[in-house]
């Protein structure tokens, strides 16, 4: 599958800004099976530095230094992208037994699981969703299967709401009002895995804006979309899942960034000095090309 | 004769007090010493015997009394005061020959580290050759993914380290913790040697300790290598002045001759890390980073971090900034590792550890896992990375044996799922050491921390001693001090006809110099705001002893209002209520550290800008600025007269000592600024309340009072005070130095010296408004001073404050971190 996507976001704020510096994670990292060509990032006013880097996990940044006061920040990225996700493994390696491979592996990349076996500042490690996540994580059963179905009970008992969360609610929040939206519900996902000592990962990417034929529309594709991912072994690597949606993330899924939670990857973060961000507007165009 | 009454009783206790000294002959430090190292300890503890005719508690005491002056302090975690340091006079004594191998351990644990940190975040060999699981390494929150491929100038990721070090009972050494991140001690180490020097006179040097400044020398030098300047500006990176070791930072920056600075000080501008100072933007070549990996650049790290500086990193890639140490080194902090060094050591040396460390188990591997569940009565449990993991919710460290039954059940499950986080360490019993308990020398257990610095030329120096913990009982495994624990000095025994080496060749005498060190905004703010506040504790006080002065006197009533005017003043100064009542308000002005405006509540500011000015404060004025505020008995106006004749001398000497002391820098200037400034300001606002049109006499005789003109007027009218001449005095006359115009020049003669921006000549405009009050107050004429006069004059007062606020302050605080999520749906 062949998207174009082009993401629009406006900043603005009550009082110019001064000495504004920015990190933007927009342009989609290499992923396998996804092609990605074209990527532009535009800024409106243009930045006076700008630096643009691969950062710590699987993430590209762009650092932008803004000298003259800003009040209002337009971002516009655009790129395509060629979608054609490997075959899915026949057969995963139980649960016991990846534990045991992903401490083995000899890696300490981006891309290893090492980098997301441990907890982070937003997804710690959590007892309590270990817990609720253990009855699915059977020793014997093969981990593909185990985290799908624990993707399904997410959506099964979760309730979107998007005014029940912000961006800064945590997992063990999340977890108990069993409510929220995508990033939410891809960091509970993540943290149940990992509190067993499975590698879990944040993936932040786009949704297909529009349902193919006959289809149903996707929830999210408004928007930035997050995910989660986990590691199924050296041969078949890192397998998305989507727990608002129910399903893998296949070709639907364009991937732009993935860490070991929100934070790593978030679209826009940075720090300046006056009041914050008043008003927010944003556009995602997912079109398929082809 | 003596000798021979020796023989008979044997030595008496008062003079060889470790003649009677019991302990474990192989486990106490001082009962196995070589003989020579022995007679060293006998040396030192009979001459403080000697010192204090025997009465050796009275040592404490006296070390007590310099470790406060010399304004040691510490907080425990959760504390909000500081506490005094507690230091112990009888040291660590560890000879030449014994040390020697312990300094040769440590050098190779740093060559060790070194080499481990630079692989983590270069090849990473160790990983894909398996010598080092990638889970031991990405579970260290102090592993900085960031700085992968991102090596120092140099290739120094470690210039400073220290290592925590236990004696066995049988006399050898084990490595308990490395610490790369924070070095805490070092500046301790080096006050419990100087508080110690002059607690015992010449006895440390008797005892032929060795002495360490050529350390400090050492670590100076190393950080300022690699920097690409040849004369690098070098700044100690402090989290604040509420952190725990913020006392100690403060004063490695002073003894050191760095600048002490926060995040908000510096500034990156086009990969290159500035000051933010007086005279704008100075650039800095090296940091001794007293901050974690984790804050230290809230856009490259964690961008919660409010204390660190956005782009700091950028300043490293591009080579313009050394940082010690470099950011990221604490992944070797893990207590997991240990496990991995011996081997690590073989294979990246070449050779054995010559120091071992603790037997250690990380439980990431299988057979690890089952041996530690196995033996866990046998073992200490900690968290492989000291974070909060299932039973050890601090992150810290717990006996096994201490687990009951159901908790090892949770154990067990805890670690079929994340072994990883478990690690286990054998238990080491410490050797014990002479303790000043009483009286009396009893022994007790120690650790001791040890310091390395890069010198110039990069090679391990380490500190002849370090900074020894004696604990009663306790783990002593914790961070810096725990409740209860005595830390005491170090000292390394040259034996005689070893001496210590005479310091290498002095590289000759440094060029003489004469400029100043450089004045962050920040210092200069609080400079300035230290002066104006002690000015105004000690016109405060001035006013309400004239107050209680004038109610006591002949005139009870008041002498036409007098007492009610003075009342007025201090209420508008927020130094009391305005319905206190003549003696209530004088009573809250000298007591009440409630009202914003009494001398009490000056002190607590003075005290709290004294904190943040640690590195600038001479010792004298720092003592002065702790002795125990002036007391009085409520009511008495005698004894009120007393505390504030107190409060006049304790504020007015606090300044003498720091004036007195400061070099007249930029620093200084700020400091009188500010001092000018208030007393400019306080004079024309008594003028106002004493001297309007229609005062009695009695109240232009307190006037007189206040600004210490009483015999000199006498002394030039022989008449009662008349409202023309004592306006004279008050405002124009130039050689009264409690007088306006007086203080109007000293503010212009700063404003002059002070350094200008404009590039076009001009002057700046607090020079201008300096100019402008001065030329104002010197075309004035006392008969025509009134109302509109004197509030234009404290207008453009307070004009000049701001414009210097905002000519040389700091304007910025910065907002919490933006939060970005509000691009996502």
């Amino acid at each position: 599958m062949k998207y174009r996507v082009r993401h629009r976001c406006r900043l603005s704020y009550r009082q110019p800004v001064r000495d504004a510096r920015l990190n933007l994670r927009l342009e989609p990292v290499a992923w396998p099976g996804q092609l990605v060509s074209g990527f532009s990032l535009n800024t409106d006013p243009l930045p006076a530095e700008r630096n643009d880097h691969p950062g710590p996990y699987c993430v590209n940044i762009s650092s932008l230094a803004f000298r003259e006061p800003v009040q209002q920040l337009e971002v516009v990225s655009a790129f395509e992208a060629a979608v054609s996700p490997p075959p899915l493994p026949a057969a995963t390696p139980a649960v016991a037994a990846l534990r045991e491979l992903a401490q083995e592996e000899r890696a300490l990349g981006n891309l290893s699981p090492a980098a997301y076996l441990y907890g982070s500042h937003i997804a710690t490690i959590d007892e309590e969703i270990g817990a609720w996540a253990a009855p699915h994580l059977d020793p014997e059963r093969p981990m593909l299967e185990a985290a799908r179905a624990l993707t399904t009970t997410i959506h099964r008992e979760f309730a979107y709401d998007s005014v029940a969360t912000h961006s800064g609610t945590l997992p063990a929040e999340a977890f108990t009002k069993r409510s929220g939206v995508c990033q939410d519900f891809a960091q509970v996902l993540l943290v149940a895995l990992r509190t067993h000592g499975l590698p879990a990962a944040y993936v932040s990417g786009y949704l297909r804006t529009l349902p193919p034929p006959g289809g149903e529309r996707l929830v999210g594709a408004d928007a930035m979309h997050a995910w989660a991912a986990v590691w199924c072994g050296a041969e078949a690597g890192w397998i998305g899942l989507d727990p608002t949606n129910d399903c893998l993330a296949r070709e639907d899924h364009i991937v732009v960034a993935m860490g070991r939670d929100y934070a790593d990857v978030a679209p826009v973060d940075g720090v300046f000095v006056g009041s914050s961000v008043q008003a927010t507007k944003f556009g995602v165009d997912v079109v398929p090309i082809g | 004769m003596e000798s021979q009454i020796a023989d008979l009783f044997g030595p008496d206790p008062g003079e060889d007090p470790l003649a009677y000294y019991t302990g474990d002959p192989q486990a106490d430090l001082f009962l196995a010493s070589p003989a020579g190292v022995a007679a060293s300890w006998r040396g030192f503890v009979s001459g403080l015997a000697r010192q204090s005719d025997g009465q050796l508690a009275q040592v404490q005491a006296q070390l007590d009394r310099h470790v406060d002056e010399l304004g040691l302090a510490f907080r425990l975690t959760g504390d909000v005061k500081e506490r005094p340091w507690p230091l112990g006079p009888v040291p660590i004594l560890i000879g030449a020959a014994e040390w020697a191998g312990i300094e040769d351990g440590l050098v190779q644990r740093a060559e060790l580290l070194e080499a481990v940190i630079a692989d983590l975040y270069g090849e990473q060999s160790l990983v894909t050759g398996g010598h080092l699981p990638a889970a031991m390494v990405s579970g260290s929150p102090h592993y900085a993914r960031r700085m992968v491929g991102l090596p120092p100038r140099g290739g120094h990721h470690l210039k400073v380290y220290a290592v925590d070090l236990a004696r066995g009972p049988t006399g050898e050494w084990r490595v308990l913790a490395d610490r790369v991140r924070l070095t805490m001690g070092v500046g301790y180490a080096l006050e419990n040697r100087q508080a110690l020097g002059r607690a015992t006179g010449g006895l440390l040097a008797a005892a032929g300790v060795r002495r360490q400044s050529d350390f400090f020398d050492a670590l100076r030098e190393g950080i300022a290598a690699d920097c690409s300047r040849s004369e690098p500006r070098i700044a100690l990176l402090t989290p604040g002045r509420f952190n725990q070791s913020y006392p100690e930072q403060a004063l490695l920056a002073r003894h050191l001759g760095f600048s002490l600075v926060e995040g908000r000080d510096l500034v990156v501008r086009e990969g290159r890390l500035f000051v933010r100072t007086i005279a704008g933007l100075k650039r800095i070549d090296a940091l001794w980073r007293w901050i974690n990996t984790q804050g230290i650049d809230p856009l490259n790290f964690d961008t919660r971090s409010r204390i660190g500086v956005p782009g700091l990193l950028s300043a490293c890639e591009s080579g313009e900034l050394a940082v010690a140490n470099w950011m990221g080194a604490g992944v070797v902090e893990s207590r997991a590792m240990a496990a991995f060094l011996p081997r690590l050591c073989l294979r990246l040396l070449g050779e054995p550890l010559r120091l071992p460390n603790a037997a250690t188990w990380w439980c990431g591997g299988r057979a690890e896992r089952e041996y530690v569940l196995a033996h866990l009565d046998e073992l200490v449990l900690s968290s492989s990375f000291r974070t909060p993991v299932a039973l050890l919710p601090g992150g810290t460290t717990r006996p096994g044996a201490s687990l009951s039954a159901q908790e090892r059940t949770q154990l067990r499950g805890a670690m079929a799922r994340r072994a990883i986080d478990y690690s286990a360490q054998e238990i080491i019993p410490l050797s014990t050491t002479p303790c000043l308990v009483g009286n009396h020398l009893e022994p007790r257990s120690f650790t001791l921390r040890a310091f390395l610095a890069r010198d110039a030329f990069g090679a391990w120096q380490v500190l002849p001693g370090g900074l020894g913990r004696v604990s009663q009982q306790g783990d002593l495994r914790t961070s810096l001090m725990g409740l209860g624990d005595l830390s005491c000095d170090v000292g390394i025994v040259d034996q005689p006809g070893m001496e210590q080496p005479a310091a290498q060749a002095a590289p000759g005498p440094p060029a003489v110099r004469r400029a100043q060190g450089l004045l962050p905004s920040q210092a200069a703010d609080n400079l300035y705001w230290f002066g104006r506040y002690a000015e105004r504790c000690n016109e405060t006080a001035r006013v309400a002893r004239t107050l209680l002065e004038e109610a006591s006197g002949p005139q009870a009533d008041g002498g036409g209002g007098t007492v009610d005017r003075l009342a007025r003043l201090l209420s508008r100064w927020g130094a009391a209520p305005f319905w206190a009542g003549p003696l209530g308000a004088a009573e809250a002005a000298l007591g009440d550290e409630e009202q914003t405006g009494s001398a009490p509540a000056h002190d607590a500011r003075l005290r709290s800008l004294a904190l943040l000015l640690r590195d600038r404060l001479s010792r004298d004025a720092w003592r002065a600025l702790h002795r125990p505020p002036p007391g009085f008995t409520s009511g008495s106006a005698e004894s009120l007269i007393a505390a504030a004749d107190a409060w006049i001398e304790r504020s007015a000497a606090l300044m003498r000592l720091i004036a007195d002391t400061m070099s007249r820098s930029e620093a200084w200037r700020f400091l009188d600024l500010g001092h000018s400034i208030e007393r400019a300001s306080l004079v024309l606002q008594a003028v106002q309340e004493l001297a309007a049109p229609g005062a009695r006499s009695e109240a232009l005789s307190a006037l007189l009072d206040l600004i210490d003109a009483q015999a000199l007027y006498r002394s030039r009218y022989l008449a009662l005070p008349h409202a023309v001449p004592v306006i004279d005095l008050a405002l124009l006359d130039p050689l009264q130095p409690r007088g306006l115009i007086f203080s109007a020049r000293r503010i212009l003669q700063h404003a002059e010296a002070l350094p200008g921006f404009r590039q076009d000549g001009r002057a700046d405009s607090p020079l201008r408004l300096a100019r402008s009050i001065y030329a104002t107050i010197e075309g004035l004429e006392a008969e025509s001073v009134g109302a509109a006069v004197l509030d234009d004059l404290l207008g453009r007062l307070a004009q000049l404050s701001d414009a210097i606020g905002r000519r040389y302050f700091l304007q910025e605080t910065r907002p919490p971190p933006r939060d970005g999520g509000v691009l996502l749906g």
